[in-house]
């Protein structure tokens, strides 16, 4: 047992080089820019930044700081492990950062923060296939709005519904709702005929960055400011020719800006009108591939007006390049969890966790009044739990609340098992070994009845209880294999003495 | 009298008495059914469902809020409203609040954040939100758990015991455990919520450990009398039960400072374990008792 507890606390801790590893890690980097072009990639970790060292994220932001914003273009020097990456910029890298975690534990949102969305067609069901093009679809929309750190995954419970679950770590995104549930059905009619829908059938590409994607200007009204952004679509040949063909039949209007056509570009998103562009008098039945589209956002700030308004560009952009889908969604189970929580949850567990151990260990003494076995019954309590969590890491699963409370859970049961075990070795009848093998009889039995009890929770409820399933079944597996054998032989040895 | 008297005492008066004593826990078992019934039909469930089975909104804001004020205040807006405040474990300065409706996120939020005052987002606090068709989704499927739990449950106890009488004797017993746990949670008034359920699941585990151990040692112990081996295996389950109960009573002074979920397993689960005292060495010991004096003669 004591090789497999060694194993364990390798799987958590990693190898002991990698405790002593200094530096910081990127957790992303924005695609396109100047540091990504140059190598930096997700994973690698930053040891020195322009020659000076960095042990901690302290170190790296100071750094960033006294250098950025500036009016010229610097030189930043990065060094990893392995390479050193040199770039020109005047402001901020668009790197994320973060310590290095100390442990190779996974841990859910419960603890470390996020958001998790369960999400089921409405008033439709689909087949296999049809849920898998829906992930695809999902993914797609978050990969396309900026979010690369999404998990979307199919979900089906004893009913035999399936749903879409989909888990951010860390931060949040404003329209978490809107992104996950919107339709997204996008038309663009002149009256009442459609010229053009979002999809790369009529849409081939979308601007998103550049001269051709902008916040153009910020006014501020009575109470608000607002922002206006534009960004360029470019249709396919089809569609354009309907424009053409639609354009043609219209009369012009003459007004003080110039001349436009007697009908306006109206915007639909899901039916809902969100803006009217104007046709220029020269685009009449012109076979034109290029639309401007405009909006503008607003807030209580210039900067909220600003972020307000690259938002609404954003989920613009994102709604005409992937298109609607073909049905509408419906969110039925939404969590949104602080990651300030998580530190004071998993200090309390713990502590919960350790006073539950002092008070079984001072019955333990006075029951038995043996100081070795009741150390023993605490150690091979604690191993338990190092295994358990030594497993969870190395098959990298997700420590959520319930499989926190299904250690707990283990836990109980294996103390439970470790008394019928030193009952049994503090009778006088028959050898220790026949003893021991009639306890094990016992809590073979036990951990049977213990087994079928959690295999139906695997599957109930969407899969929300897994975590509660896996850990008590991987701790009970591990109680009867390893813990209590080796208990057994520790109890064999007090017992000799 | 010494201890020897005493046990002398107490087995004469369980040898004429034990069939007699199972009346206790038949009488509680009936009591409870009654009781369930009634419920229901006041109810028209055998529990009372918070809003994860239901379908609500819990949220959990940081800072210090008055929960009985904010309960008073906007209990009107928000339907079933249910608010708890949670403290750091050692300073017990309070740190936050949890609030559960069964109302919609949307619309809670809005008002929380008129009532508090400013912007609710992930820096300041946590939402959860089911809605009410896939709670009942969840509470039918975690039902249906705990009876398939049950059966395989009870057909691993055949498989181990290959007796038929010990073996039901075994089944009664974890059944009437959860019975009598549930109908007093029910009393006690207790919300349900998921995770509680899942906590009924692992009362089965804990229950039926004890029962085991003591069919175990009666029926396959071959030295002794069936008193002798009882009131071994009386020693074993007790301290067996006594530690679980321990182990839980402090861990649960811990967890109701910060998490009503974990708060509602320990207590359905020390619910339980008492109740396992009382139906292990009562309700089985008097049917195993039974079991191996009719089959001798």
């Amino acid at each position: 047992m004591i090789v497999i507890l060694l194993l364990s606390l390798l799987s958590i801790f990693g190898s002991p080089t990698k405790i002593f590893q200094e530096g910081v890690l990127v957790t992303s980097v924005e695609s396109n820019s100047t540091a990504s072009n140059e190598g930096l990639q997700k994973g690698q970790i930053i040891e020195f930044v322009d020659g000076k060292k960095v042990t901690s994220l302290e170190d790296y932001l100071l750094i960033m700081n006294q250098k950025f914003p500036s009016e010229n273009n610097l030189k930043t020097v990065i060094n990893t492990k392995d390479s050193e990456i040199i770039f020109f910029t005047n402001d901020f890298p668009e790197i994320t950062v973060s310590e290095i975690p100390k442990t190779n534990l996974v841990t859910g949102l419960d603890i470390s923060g996020g958001s998790r969305a369960l999400v089921k067609p409405q008033d439709v069901s689909l087949s296999s296939e049809e849920t898998n093009d829906l992930v695809d679809l999902i993914r797609n929309r978050f990969n396309v709005y900026g979010i690369e750190d999404v998990s979307v995954s199919k979900v089906s419970d004893l009913s035999g519904d399936e749903y879409v679950r989909v888990e951010i770590a860390g931060t949040t995104p404003e329209d978490l709702r809107a992104l996950i549930s919107e339709q997204g059905k996008f038309e663009a009619k002149i009256g009442e005929e459609v010229v053009f829908v979002g999809g790369e059938k009529d849409i081939t590409s979308v601007a998103r960055s550049g001269e051709q994607a902008v916040i153009e200007s910020c006014q501020k009204s009575t109470e608000f400011y607002f922002c206006n952004f534009r960004f360029t679509i470019f249709l396919s040949e089809d569609a354009a020719k309907r424009h053409a063909d639609i354009t043609s039949k219209l009369g012009t209007n003459s007004s003080a800006d110039g001349n436009y056509l007697s009908k306006k570009l109206d915007l639909f998103i899901d039916g809902k009108l969100v803006d009217s562009l104007f046709i220029n008098e020269g685009l009449k039945g012109q076979v034109t591939t290029q639309i401007s589209i405009t909006g503008s956002g607003f807030g209580e700030t210039e900067d909220d007006a600003y972020e307000d308004a690259f938002n609404s560009m954003n989920r613009l952009q994102t709604i005409l390049i992937t298109g609607s889908l073909p049905y509408k969604l419906e969110i039925v189970k939404l969590d949104t969890i602080s990651s300030s929580f998580g530190d004071e949850f998993s200090k309390s567990i713990l502590i919960a966790g350790i006073v539950s151990l002092f008070a079984v260990s001072i019955f333990v003494f006075l029951r038995y009044r043996n100081f070795k076995s009741s150390l023993a019954l605490i150690f091979t309590s604690i191993s338990e739990v190092i295994i358990i969590l030594g497993i969870a890491s190395l098959i990298r699963w997700n420590l959520d609340l319930p499989s926190i409370a299904g250690i707990l859970a283990t836990i109980g049961t294996g103390i439970d098992q470790q008394i019928i075990i030193l009952d049994e070795s503090r009778e006088k009848s028959s050898s220790i070994n026949f003893r021991l093998k009639r306890a094990l009889v016992i809590i073979v039995a036990a951990y049977f009845t213990g087994l079928v009890a959690m295999i139906p929770l695997y599957w109930a409820a969407a899969g929300f209880f897994k975590g509660f399933a896996l850990t008590t079944i991987i701790g009970i597996t591990a109680g009867v294999l390893i813990t209590r054998p080796a208990f057994s032989d520790i109890v064999k040895k007090i017992q000799k003495d | 009298m010494n201890t020897q008297n005493i046990k002398q005492k107490i087995i004469k008066f369980h040898d004429k008495n034990y069939k007699l004593l199972l009346l206790l826990p038949l009488s509680v078992f009936l009591l409870s059914i009654f009781y369930l019934f009634s419920f229901y039909s006041a109810n028209n469930d055998f529990i009372y469902k918070d809003f994860s089975l239901s379908g609500g909104t819990s949220i959990t804001i940081q800072g210090n809020i008055d929960a009985a004020k904010l309960e008073n205040e906007l209990s009107s807006q928000l339907e079933n409203l249910n608010t708890r405040e949670i403290y750091d474990l050692i300073t017990r300065e309070k740190t936050g609040i949890i609030i559960q409706t069964s109302s919609e996120q949307e619309m809670t939020k809005k008002i929380l954040e008129d009532y508090v005052g400013y912007e609710l987002n992930e820096k300041n606090s946590s939402f959860e939100f089911i809605s009410a068709g896939l709670s009942e989704n969840f509470y039918k499927q975690l039902i249906m758990a705990i009876l398939a739990a049950f059966l395989f449950m009870g057909i691993v106890v055949f498989i181990i015991f290959r007796t038929f009488i010990p073996s039901i004797a075994v089944i009664i017993s974890v059944i009437a455990d959860i019975i009598m746990t549930l109908v007093f949670v029910d009393i006690l008034g207790i919300k349900m919520s998921a995770p509680g359920l899942v906590a009924f699941l692992m009362l089965i585990g804990y229950s039926v450990d004890t029962d085991i151990l003591l069919t175990n040692r009666i029926l396959k112990r071959h030295e002794g009398t069936v008193n002798r081996k009882i009131f071994n295996a009386f020693k074993t389950g007790i301290s067996m039960t006594a530690t679980s109960i321990l182990a839980i009573l402090s861990a649960l002074f811990v967890v109701s400072s910060f998490s009503i979920v974990l708060t509602q397993i320990f207590s359905v689960l020390i619910i339980g374990l008492f109740f396992d005292i009382f139906n292990t060495w009562v309700t089985n010991t008097s049917l195993i008792k039974w079991y191996v004096e009719k089959h001798e003669n």
